[in-house]
């Protein structure tokens, strides 16, 4: 077990889409300390496997 | 991604919610971090294991079509870019013996006894982003998917026409790999189905979408194709610009869109060609349509891991497995659990902006718990290095792993630059952007008295800010580094070619060197920020990010034109899905209004605004104030119809709003304009997806058709819908489309070509005569009240008062545009301005009030400091050289330049720098050359220019 370290209080985001992802970063710009928990090894949820997005042709990524 | 750098986030990946006690303000959360198996600190992501894991198996990224090894990253642009070890495949055992990434990895970060780590975290409020997972479409066994090569799903293809998916983004077949010339997209796989193997009986919303538009990615990627062919039930195109991106894909003669739901999907054994069998739902026909793929548009179905997360909790599933609400307040945000929030599809299916959206609105119900947890953000104080003297350039070299080393002749790089003027230090690195290789440049550039950088390396887009950063911690003026990207514009793109490669990366450094000589130091600026707040318009969007914000600390200033608050929820009964009293809406908002700090005007105009970012001054019929933010929340009209259907001719034609009022008054009996309907017929899309009056969906229709419909059913009253699709998107909505199909509503498909034709005579309408489409014969309904279902428009006077005031863009349809489509719902191009609610396109009440959150999220991160830090890349004007002929003010976008009276009689042009974004624009136009744009100067860009072709004269 690693040593626990001191975390300050915050918000608790439970998934790392794009919806996660966006709450969790006006949180911390309001200056909140944000946890981004995820289940998978790494963010990004389903609009990372998008190619396009509708209407504007953006890059999904 | 920037969510992996921000100071304020700690993202905690391969990690699940384990426990939640306390309430809300104070709750404590256990999380379980899984091993990883590499250590997050260590690893810079090299790559160099995934070349020496032995084990391949399929990549859940590329929904299978991919191959990955044991240990791997998801994707290329992963964040974290640590990389984890699959144990379920790695070989690594007890009595296995592989340790290949172990043995082979540099820095050591192989950590196989990793046993993970339990946590425990204060928060004062949760979030649910828990997303979707993709319908099993092998649970439709008809379509033959799993079965047939050639069935593929929509999330299959969108990794196909994806140029780093499994194909490189050419589109081929499966069976064959050849180019596809018919394709079938079916829609509603799993979606709007009886449950079980047809699927959930929820719309899943975002499929209808995107089958239009892999159609026309589809066209652009294979200008041959023949055939698209759409198989749809209603095409949802319901959202701001969808109905008009739907609209332009009928420009493409290859895509036809054909309502039926094919019944199976056979194989031709020989050809391995595909035959869907399909009713045509208009003309009744059955053919058998060969084509040459199909795609299955699968719907979305909640998570699996919602039941466990929804027991450690303590919250209610819905039916479906997603996480149910608290419908009291009409918010899509409010679990039945205080403190813990929903966003995106937690709560049920919602597009890519209304999750956006949702998750702001979120991110400020929070706020509103954790408001006063702000961390302090402490300044840090820098001793400035000495920059004076000529240049003394250090030029650092990354490989990027075998990203740049693997192409480029990294050493021939490092000979080339050695000799270049000014420059005094060279150095290569295998990372420069992990902490050591940053290190090693702060050492260097103390160790040789430095005074301008350049890095060769990555993209400035995702790293400049980083390298920025380690000058700025030793005192080097950020604005003196330069980078050049020779990963994705050398090695990359020339990934066969690694000695024109190198050539061209040679010239981009000596650029890059040449601009480094003429780099001045900028100094950035920080103006303070009024932390206040204008919310304009009462209704729901206003109400509630006037709440949000003033939960959270904030002065607000709410001013409505009307005597009231409330806006349109004093013109409705029932508000869906929850079938809340809009009254009730309305007087808890109110309520909630009066006990707070907010300073509400009614009866109040804006007369006008001025300033730029954190300080606007306001002025108003009701007096005058300063404000850092401002918030849209005007509304939109409803659609008046003229000389149409009857309406104004006969007295029994009304709209779906003044039925409202109706059924509102409405106490044991209905009755309409002094008489008890028997029949009832609605006209859908009017003043709606018609070019000429309003091209967009106007989204609420549809709803509020069906609720009506559903309230006079109830009353025994005969109804008939007359529509082009019914578009039921929304929470709740299809389910409430197939009640009212079991109560007996009639729904009657009708064509813009042909329009339903009321009848009358003296002031009553007797008849609509519709095109029976299926019959191919005209129907005669007989109807006492016919009800027009009106679209939404914008608001035309007020949207032109406020665009001259405030010069926020409007679209083609009168609207006001938010800065980006998807990922700026509620934001505008001009800095402090936000929108919230109808002005910015229809919505309904939930909608709109996820919408009036997410404002309130957005002003929060402005005000939420004291002051803003400008960006000093803005430009400046010698006034000495100006003649103030004013084409700059012209020009700008952001009305940044302006004339002033320097000294008597003598005008010139300055820059407001808070409101200046440093495009360049008013730079190349100003005819004297009196403007320049700073750290892009006509000096530094010559001197680049010149460098270029120094070499190609030798």
């Amino acid at each position: 077990m690693l040593p626990k370290e001191k975390r300050e209080k915050g918000v608790l985001v439970l998934g790392g889409g794009i919806a996660g992802i966006q709450a969790a970063l006006d949180l911390a710009s309001s200056r909140i300390k944000v946890y981004l928990v995820e289940r998978s090894p790494s963010l990004g949820g389903r609009m990372a496997q998008l190619d396009k997005t509708f209407p504007t042709m953006d890059c999904a990524i | 991604m920037d969510a992996g750098r921000h100071p304020n986030i700690e993202v905690l990946t391969n990690s699940e919610l384990t426990g939640l006690n306390g309430r809300a303000g104070n709750f404590r959360a256990q999380v379980r971090k899984h091993p990883r198996y590499v250590k997050e600190d260590r690893c810079t992501g090299c790559g160099q294991c995934v070349e020496d894991c032995p084990v391949v198996v399929p990549n859940e990224f590329e929904v299978g079509m991919g191959g990955r090894k044991a240990i791997y990253t998801p994707f290329a642009q992963a964040v974290p870019n640590t990389y984890i070890i699959d144990k379920d495949h790695c070989l690594n055992e007890e009595f296995l013996v592989c340790s290949n990434c172990a043995t082979n990895c540099d820095r050591d970060a192989i950590f196989f006894d990793d046993k993970g780590e339990d946590v425990e975290i204060e928060v004062g409020a949760v979030i649910l982003a828990t997303g979707f997972e993709v319908y099993d479409t092998s649970a439709i066994s008809s379509y033959g998917y799993g079965l047939y090569d050639n069935v593929l799903t929509n999330m299959e293809l969108e990794r196909v026409l994806n140029a780093s998916g499994p194909t490189q983004g050419h589109i081929v077949r499966p069976s064959d790999h050849k180019p596809p010339k018919k394709i079938a997209f079916i829609q509603c796989v799993g979606s709007r189905g009886e449950g079980g193997e047809a699927g959930c009986e929820y719309c899943s919303r975002f499929c209808c979408m995107n089958a239009i538009k892999d159609c026309m990615l589809f066209k652009q990627h294979e200008p041959d194709i023949e055939e698209l062919v759409v198989y749809y039930i209603d095409m949802r195109a319901a959202g701001k610009g969808f109905e008009e991106f739907y609209q332009r894909s009928f420009d493409m003669p290859e895509i036809k869109y054909v309502r039926g739901r094919p019944s199976k999907i056979t194989e031709d054994p020989e050809t391995m060609d595909l035959i869907v069998q399909v009713e045509n739902g208009e003309t009744g026909e059955i053919y058998h349509h060969r084509v040459d793929m199909a795609i299955l548009s699968a719907g979305a179905v909640a998570p699996k891991s919602n039941e466990k997360l929804a027991e450690v909790l303590g919250i209610e599933l819905d039916g479906n497995g997603f996480f149910s609400l608290d419908t009291k307040y009409g918010s899509p945000l409010h679990t039945s659990k205080e403190g813990v929030f929903v966003c995106g599809c937690a709560a049920g299916v919602n597009d890519i902006s209304d999750s956006v959206a949702m998750a702001s609105g979120a991110a400020a119900e929070a706020e509103g718990y954790a408001a006063k947890l702000r961390v302090e953000e402490e300044p840090v104080e820098i001793k400035e290095l000495d920059m004076s003297g000529p240049p003394r350039i250090g030029v650092f070299l990354c490989h990027c792993g075998i990203n740049i080393a693997g192409v480029l002749d990294v050493e021939g790089l490092k000979d080339s630059v050695a000799n270049l003027p000014g420059v005094a230090y060279v150095e290569n690195n295998m990372f420069l952007c992990a902490d050591e290789g940053q290190r090693m440049m702060q050492e260097k550039i103390i160790e040789h008295n430095l005074n301008r950088v350049v890095a060769a390396a990555c993209t400035p887009r995702t790293h400049e800010p980083i390298f920025q950063d380690s000058c700025e911690q030793i005192g080097l003026n950020p604005y003196l580094f330069e980078m050049v990207n020779v990963r994705d514009q050398c090695s990359w793109v020339h990934t066969n070619h690694p000695e024109t490669a190198t050539d061209k990366a040679k010239d981009l450094i000596r650029m890059g060197v040449a601009k480094a000589r003429h780099l001045q130091p900028l100094y950035r600026s920080k103006i303070n920020i009024t932390q206040s707040v204008l919310v304009i318009g009462g209704g729901v969007a206003g109400m509630r990010a006037a709440l949000d914000l003033d939960a959270q600390g904030f002065k607000v200033y709410l001013i409505e034109k009307q005597g009231r608050l409330g806006g349109m929820l004093n013109h409705l009964t029932k508000v869906y899905p929850a079938n809340l009293s809009a009254v009730d809406l309305a007087r808890t908002m109110v309520e909630k209004m009066k006990s707070s700090r907010v300073e509400v005007m009614t009866s109040t105009e804006l007369n006008s605004i001025s300033g730029f970012i954190g300080n606007f001054d306001v002025s108003t019929t009701n007096g005058d104030f300063k404000v850092g933010a401002i918030i849209l929340a005007t509304g939109a009209e409803t659609y008046k119809p003229v000389d149409e259907f009857g309406y104004g001719e006969y007295d029994n034609v009304i709209t779906n709003i003044e039925l409202e009022g109706i059924l509102h008054e409405a106490k044991d009996k209905i009755e309409i304009r002094g008489g008890v309907p028997e029949t009832v017929v609605f006209i859908q899309c009017v003043g709606s997806r018609d070019p000429e009056k309003n091209a967009g969906c106007s989204r609420y229709c549809c709803p509020t058709t069906i609720k009506q419909a559903v309230r006079l059913r109830e009353n025994g009253v005969n109804v008939v819908v007359l529509h082009r699709d019914m578009r039921t998107v929304g929470a709740k909505s299809e389910e409430h489309y197939r009640h009212a199909r079991a109560l007996g509503v009639k729904f009657v498909r009708y064509t813009p070509e042909r329009l339903p034709k009321v009848i009358g005579n003296g002031k009553k309408a007797n008849n609509v005569e519709i095109l029976e489409l299926a019959l191919n014969r005209l129907l005669e309904i007989p109807t006492d009240y016919i009800v027009l279902a009106t679209g939404m428009v914008p608001n035309q006077t007020s949207n032109s008062h406020l665009h001259e005031i405030l010069k926020i863009p409007q679209g083609a349809d009168g609207f006001f545009m938010e800065r980006h489509a998807k990922l700026g719902p509620v934001e505008t191009t001009t800095e402090g301005v936000f929108l919230a609610g109808c002005v910015s396109g229809p919505r309904d009440i939930a909608d709109s009030i996820a919408q009036g959150s997410a404002a309130a999220a957005k002003v929060a991160c402005f005000i939420a400091k004291d002051k803003v830090t400008l960006d000093p890349t803005t430009c400046t004007v010698d006034q000495t050289l100006c003649r103030a002929c004013g084409q700059c003010v012209e020009i700008c976008d952001y009305l940044a330049p302006s004339l002033t009276m320097i000294s008597p009689g003598v005008m010139a042009a300055q820059i407001n720098q808070a409101l200046c974004k440093g495009c360049g624009t008013c730079a190349s136009w100003c005819p004297t050359g009196a403007i320049s744009s700073l750290h892009f100067t006509d000096e530094q860009i010559n001197s680049m220019i010149d460098a270029l072709f120094e070499e190609q004269k030798v």
